[in-house]
């Protein structure tokens, strides 16, 4: 599958390589060139420096053949435009976001986005590891 | 009529006295506390000091009865979000947003918002139509610059 990830966060730079070692053709969208190094010396991907709201850079970063989109960085609204973009606007089949904000994640999955909320997980476990 | 503005930097502030001078109800959001100050002191109690993308902050401003959500601030993707959340959480009729990249506009209006507007493509436009008007009237010349 050809995958394309905005952001190279610690999550994004971590999906990005767990995606390749399982033989993913993967492509990472950061606006900051030392974001890059979190993927490590090897690896086999590709990387694009640009915006990834910026439908010219996604266009470079090959949205246009993307089976995958994973929007990552540390902002709710870049990573809510970015996969409206991937998904409204190239068609992508599967486009995945991440939202911090509860209340906006809930926003944007009723419109149906495939959104995942770090928040929520990390409050859901800690209460149950709390309960023991 | 009550307009709702998000974003306090130029734009926003100027948009918001002219607003406010034609006799609309104004609401000026602005996120940072020091700027929020500078324009309190312009504008009066206009202001209010919050995130125009929080759904909870937006729930005080009075938005389910705002006439205009106009979102500019510098940020393509929050004056996206802004409109988007206006529109489907606050039933806002009309959205408004300033555009950076003139790309932005065509997905903007995809994305839902009612007008999207580009300084940039507006000032492209121009400046082409003045352009065409006069063809390449000046070829570059050894004359000396009057003005040295």
């Amino acid at each position: 599958m050809r995958v394309i990830i905005v952001g190279c966060s610690r999550v994004g730079a971590m999906v990005a390589k767990v995606l390749v070692a399982d033989g993913h053709q993967v492509t990472v969208v950061d606006i900051n060139r030392s974001s890059f190094n979190r993927l490590g010396p090897d690896f086999p991907g590709e990387m694009v420096l640009g915006n990834g709201i910026d439908e010219d850079v996604l266009r470079k970063a090959g949205i246009e053949q993307a089976e995958g989109f994973a929007s990552l960085t540390n902002g709710d609204n870049r990573n809510i435009m970015a996969a409206q973009i991937a998904r409204e606007i190239f068609h992508v089949p599967r486009v995945i976001t991440r939202i911090y904000d509860p209340i906006r994640e809930n926003v944007y999955r009723e419109l149906g986005l495939d959104t995942t909320s770090p928040t929520l997980t990390g409050v859901r476990e800690i209460h149950r590891m709390l309960k023991g | 009529m009550y307009v709702i503005v998000i974003g306090g930097g130029k734009v926003g502030y100027y948009l918001s006295k002219h607003l406010i001078e034609r006799g609309y109800e104004v609401t000026l959001i602005e996120k940072d506390p020091r700027r929020a100050e500078v324009l309190t002191s312009q504008l009066g109690e206009v202001v209010m000091v919050g995130d125009g993308d929080e759904m909870a902050f937006l729930a005080t401003t009075g938005m389910e009865r705002a006439d205009v959500v106009v979102a500019v601030t510098g940020d393509d993707e929050d004056n996206l979000i802004a409109c988007q959340m206006a529109k489907r959480k606050f039933d806002v009729p009309r959205t408004v947003a300033r555009v950076n990249n003139p790309s932005n506009v065509r997905i903007f209006k995809t994305l839902g918002v009612d007008v999207a507007l580009s300084a940039t493509e507006v000032l492209l436009d121009l400046l082409e139509r003045e352009l065409a008007k006069e063809p390449a009237k000046r070829a570059p010349t050894s004359q000396p610059n009057p003005k040295r």
